[in-house]
């Protein structure tokens, strides 16, 4: 499978282009999976990533101490799932609709994921309401590597635009 | 080794400061590649989300995720704990020429049957002294040497 999920690759950045594409706080189905494409972790990708919220710890970016760590080797930091949802997802993600607003997530953490990792993603629409004529979803996520081991599991709740 | 023994509630933690920038929210745009409008296009965000109108583009939520994070890790991995679980909600926009400070504070500590564990209220404010995201962390301290 072909997928551009890195801006260097082709990764489109324009998120207006494929919005008639995308399903809409109507069109959302609770209970009904997202599509989803696997994602080769890469170190650079996840130092990158560590960079933009200025986290330069060792265990991410210096092998010889990861290796001697209790991880035995270099990892991502938990948060890694931010750049996850996106490179997991195709384009015509309702998660990529311009408007989106991100109003709050909560995550848990198993395995953490490192360099080379082969990530997948189960996601779906967990439910949907109005609240203060507000659009909700709830989209429930879990990362996976490719030993089918559970990297981290969450949810957020999003405004949908109307 | 876990320094679990040493830990009180009450005890605070603090995260480093952060000071969004045009740049740095691009930076986060090609770091996730969460590119929606709204922490890029002005024209766009003169428009009005409901009844909200947030006047010019806005830091991505999840950087706070981001800055939380770092936080309950740089202080879990000095001290032989396992980041387990964050929790979070946001109150107010972060814009550029905010500058935003992560902090936390240890509520409980709890031995469950396998484990150890210890629960973090944790919360970001800016320089108006405004919190503009609050949450919740768990961090987990094995009662015995774990690889993982």
């Amino acid at each position: 499978m072909n997928v551009k999920n890195n801006p260097a690759d082709g990764f489109e950045t324009d998120f207006w282009k494929d919005d008639a594409a995308r399903k809409t706080w109507d069109d959302l189905v609770p209970g009904a999976p997202r599509k989803t494409v696997p994602y080769l972790l890469t170190k650079e990708a996840i130092q990158k990533y560590c960079r933009s919220v200025g986290d330069l710890h060792p265990l991410y970016f210096d092998e010889e101490y990861a290796r001697k760590s209790v991880f035995g080797g270099l990892i991502a930091p938990p948060s890694i799932h931010i750049l996850l949802m996106f490179a997991c997802t195709p384009m015509d993600d309702w998660m990529r609709s311009p408007g989106t607003i991100n109003a709050g997530q909560s995550w848990s953490y198993a395995t953490p994921a490192r360099p080379g990792d082969m990530i997948r993603l189960e996601a779906r629409c967990l439910d949907k309401f109005i609240r203060k004529d507000r659009l909700f979803a709830v989209h429930d996520n879990v990362f996976f590597n490719q030993k089918n081991e559970v990297i981290c599991a969450g949810r957020g709740w999003t405004i949908r635009p109307r | 080794m876990s320094t679990f023994e040493d830990l009180a509630e009450g005890q605070t933690i603090t995260g480093e400061p952060f000071s969004p920038t045009r740049e740095t929210i691009r930076e986060f745009c090609e770091a996730s590649l969460d590119f929606n409008p709204l922490h890029l296009d002005d024209n766009y965000m003169q428009g009005n989300f409901g009844k909200t109108n947030f006047g010019g583009i806005i830091m991505h939520g999840m950087t706070n995720f981001g800055l939380l994070t770092r936080m309950i890790t740089d202080w879990a991995y000095d001290h032989g704990g396992f980041h387990r679980r964050l929790e979070t909600r946001w109150k107010v926009p972060v814009k550029p020429g905010d500058v935003i400070t992560p902090r936390g504070r240890l509520v409980r500590l709890l031995p469950t049957l396998k484990s150890r564990w210890v629960i973090i209220e944790v919360e970001i404010v800016n320089q108006r002294d405004e919190i503009v995201a609050v949450g919740e962390a768990m961090v987990e301290f094995p009662r015995h040497e774990v690889t993982a």
